[in-house]
């Protein structure tokens, strides 16, 4: 372990990686906890106007007494929850679900799939196939769709109809409910129900029409006043909730206080499951096996095992997740977050419940993570692993920030001892 | 494989049927046929309704088993892959499509269908998700009775011709092979089966397979992967669907009817069901094992003990207390009860694959 040289030049001037202005997080009413073990009481702030910058390239601890807020505000960054105010930004950007074309055209899809089967209940499809189909089949005539079509056209235009049925020709109306008249011959049978339908249409085209309906016109409906169609807080709140997996693929990543992998899956099924969105190819290709396909997945298979090394878990490649050693779990936590290819790493409490050999071997494996280049921000409460590797330090108690600087500042900060040990008073 | 030398031939032979046991499985059931005349007769048949139920359970193994979203309703999509398969091919419809195009259409309905039921229901889990398919299950039993002038309700569609109808092999009708012949059927059976193997095998270990997994084991986490659960599962709903939708063409074209619509209830759904936890969720082996247990008791050995019982005289007043038939519930439920007492992980659990360990290039 060599001790670090002055300040990373990260902390001057740069961009910051990451951003929160003004976050806070408010609980209660209808925001959904169940996802993760939370005990808070109804309508309570749980992060208040939080700030924070991220330089990148550099690690940042987030501190403070159990209770703070730290794991909320993770939460928040990861997208587990949307910020009750404030924003958080990722390379100035604010991560929520795109508005592509794809999600137009996907939620039309299957809106119009959804509409359509709720349509053909309501027009009694069962009706509908007998006009178009069934009644296609009755003469020797090929069935045609254009015919099809036209008995279709017939059918809502409620047309007179000519049906079989043991062997004598019916002319019944459109939904075969009525018969008219019935015949023995097809050909005298169509020319009654021609002189039938003619009377009909008569009699409908009789005595009062309907009204145009296209007198009321919109107003506003000109030219000028156009309205945004999505303004930034309907998007927020479309997003809200539903962005986990967009903040992922944006370069965000992170671990679990309470350690969550795929125990079930093998430790090199797990970092794949990271790998995910940088396999290439779709069902088809994975169906098919294709050449590319193949050489995707070994790709994939020889990064992970990179991932595995770098955290020093190549030999336990084939173990099944759950039955590996609480450190070694915490470590595939962190092989697969690396494997998401994020540039920011979110490590909630690594170091939890290690012993001191171990959390000292993590704290080398965080610095090496930002030694590759990557950001880190850190919750930890083992302090001497915080002061000792991070670049910045912010401190947090009932969830407020109260000190954030360098650590040898923070640790001298006269509110941060209260914080820790109790006002005197 | 130095250490395979070491091992008796007993144990090697034992090593080989473990990993090869599809090669075998396959050989086996292929060379069947040419050996076993009664293949040829009744069994055949029976055999061939054990083939679909696998490929059924395949496909409800895709949800229940991988994604672990609990499907009460499969035989639903059985149904709806039976009635648009006998709809595209009865000789009352002008449709009339060859067994390939409307087998490819059926499975693709199904899928659809399980698309617009998923979408509305992605956000339930576990015990609500279970109800919803199961009241699912039920509304397309209804509506295939009720659509009277489609389905032709409590009759059926029939009479669905074979595959290959009209499709002439040298001088040989092919359509007339499969009507006389069981054995054609339980070839095709057979292979549409090894495919359904092959494309599940390839899709558990490709990246959909693991995320299906992943989603399962923990969704927060999978989202905090950059996985879609929302896309997830939906396509666990479209696959599940639509190998169920195929399964149900097969059926519908082997009984060359689509039965009643009571075919496609609750009991069939549980039935595939129970195949599935038997065997292992999430095991191809055990899913296959587990229908050829559960279903193969029901539908080969059954009738078949029954039969035996009836030759051997030992119930001349045909008491249900001595029939095979009569003890078939009992039998079927003391071994669910055993076997989920001594494997409650299912006969053959699921088996993460062993990967080599990669040179690790630069």
């Amino acid at each position: 372990m060599t001790p670090r040289a002055a300040d990373p030049p990260a902390l001057v001037g740069s961009v910051p990686l990451l951003s929160l202005e003004g976050v806070t997080i408010r609980f209660g009413g209808l925001v959904a906890v169940s996802d993760l073990d939370l005990d808070v009481p109804e309508g309570s702030i749980v992060v208040s106007d939080l700030d924070l910058d991220v330089p990148e390239g550099s690690i940042v601890s987030l501190i403070g007494p159990n209770g703070a807020g730290k794991t909320t505000a993770f939460n928040c960054i990861s997208g587990v929850y949307a910020p009750s105010g404030g924003t958080v930004r990722f390379q100035g950007r604010r991560l929520e679900r795109a508005f592509t074309p794809s999600t137009v055209w996907s939620a039309l899809a299957v809106g119009l799939l959804t509409g359509l089967l709720f349509a053909a209940a309501a027009v009694d499809v069962d009706r509908l196939w007998q006009a178009v189909v069934k009644r296609g089949m009755i003469t020797d005539e090929p069935f045609t769709l254009a015919g099809a079509a036209d008995r279709l056209h017939g059918y809502f235009r409620a047309e007179l109809a000519i049906d079989q049925m043991a062997g004598k020709w019916r002319i019944v109306s459109a939904d075969g409910s009525d018969v008219l008249a019935i015949r023995r011959d097809l050909a005298e049978a169509r020319a009654v129900r021609n002189e039938l339908q003619a009377a009909v249409t008569a009699r409908r085209a009789g005595p009062g029409t309907v009204p145009d309906a296209t007198d009321t016109e919109q107003p506003g409906a000109a030219a000028g006043a156009r309205v945004p169609l999505l303004h930034e807080e309907l998007l927020d709140r479309l997003a809200a909730g539903k962005s986990r997996d967009v903040v992922a693929r944006a370069g965000i990543s992170r671990t679990f206080q309470n350690i969550r992998l795929f125990s079930n899956m093998t430790v090199l099924e797990n970092v794949l499951v990271g790998l995910d969105r940088t396999i290439p190819g779709g069902a088809w290709a994975m169906l098919f096996r294709t050449p590319a396909n193949r050489a995707a997945e070994a790709a994939a298979a020889a990064r992970a095992f990179e991932a595995l090394a770098f955290v020093g878990l190549q030999g336990d490649a084939n173990r099944i997740a759950g039955q590996l050693p609480y450190g070694d779990q915490r470590r595939l936590e962190i092989a697969r977050a690396l494997a998401t290819g994020a540039t920011l790493l979110l490590l909630d409490e690594p170091a939890a419940g290690m012993n001191p050999a171990e959390t000292s071997a993590l704290a080398q494996l965080v610095e090496r993570i930002r030694d590759r280049g990557l950001t880190v921000l850190l919750i930890e409460h083992h302090m001497n692993v915080v002061m000792r590797i991070s670049d910045k330090v912010a401190v947090l108690d009932h969830g407020v920030k109260i000190a954030e600087g360098r650590p040898e500042d923070v640790r001298r900060d006269a509110k941060v001892i209260e914080a820790y040990l109790g006002g005197e008073g | 494989m130095s250490h395979l030398s070491a091992l008796t031939p007993r144990d090697r032979a034992l090593a080989f049927l473990r990993e090869r046991w599809d090669l075998v499985a396959l050989v086996v059931l292929a060379v069947a046929p040419l050996c076993i005349p009664a293949l040829g007769g009744a069994l055949g048949g029976q055999v061939t309704t054990l083939f679909i139920y696998c490929i059924l359970a395949l496909g409800l193994n895709v949800m229940v088993g991988y994604t672990g979203l609990v499907h009460l309703g499969i035989a639903a999509f059985f149904g709806i892959g039976a009635y648009c398969y006998a709809i595209l091919t009865v000789p009352m419809y002008p449709f009339q499509m060859r067994f390939a195009l409307a087998a490819a259409i059926s499975g693709l309905a199904a899928a659809a269908v399980g698309l617009a039921l998923g979408a509305p229901t992605l956000r339930l889990r576990g015990d609500y998700l279970a109800i919803v398919t199961l009241g699912f299950g039920e509304v397309v039993k209804v509506t295939l009775r009720n659509l009277e002038q489609i389905t032709g309700g409590m009759k059926g569609l029939n009479p669905v011709p074979p595959p290959g109808a009209g499709v002439r092999l040298g001088d040989m009708d092919l359509g007339l092979a499969f009507a006389v012949d069981p054995r054609w059927f339980y070839y095709l059976a057979l292979l549409v089966l090894a495919g359904v193997v092959v494309a599940m095998r390839r899709l558990e270990n490709s990246r959909l397979g693991r995320a299906w997994v992943a989603v399962r084991e923990d969704e927060l986490a999978a989202a905090a992967m950059g996985i879609s659960a929302t896309k997830v599962k939906l396509s666990a709903f479209a696959m599940s669907s639509a190998v169920a939708g195929l399964a149900g063409c097969l059926y519908a074209a082997s009984l060359s009817t689509t039965a009643d619509p009571n075919a496609y209830d609750f009991n069939r759904s549980i039935m595939v069901l129970c195949a599935v936890i038997l065997g292992g969720l999430g095991s191809i082996p055990g899913t296959l094992l587990g229908v050829a247990l559960l279903v193969g008791f029901d539908t080969v050995l059954a009738p078949w003990a029954d039969a035996w019982i009836q030759q051997m005289n030992i119930n001349p007043t045909g008491s249900s207390l001595l029939s095979f038939s009569g003890w078939r519930l009992a039998v079927f439920g003391l071994a669910l009860i055993l076997v989920m007492r001594f494997r409650p992980a299912g006969l053959v659990p699921s088996r993460r694959l062993a990967a080599e360990l990669h040179e690790v290039h630069g």
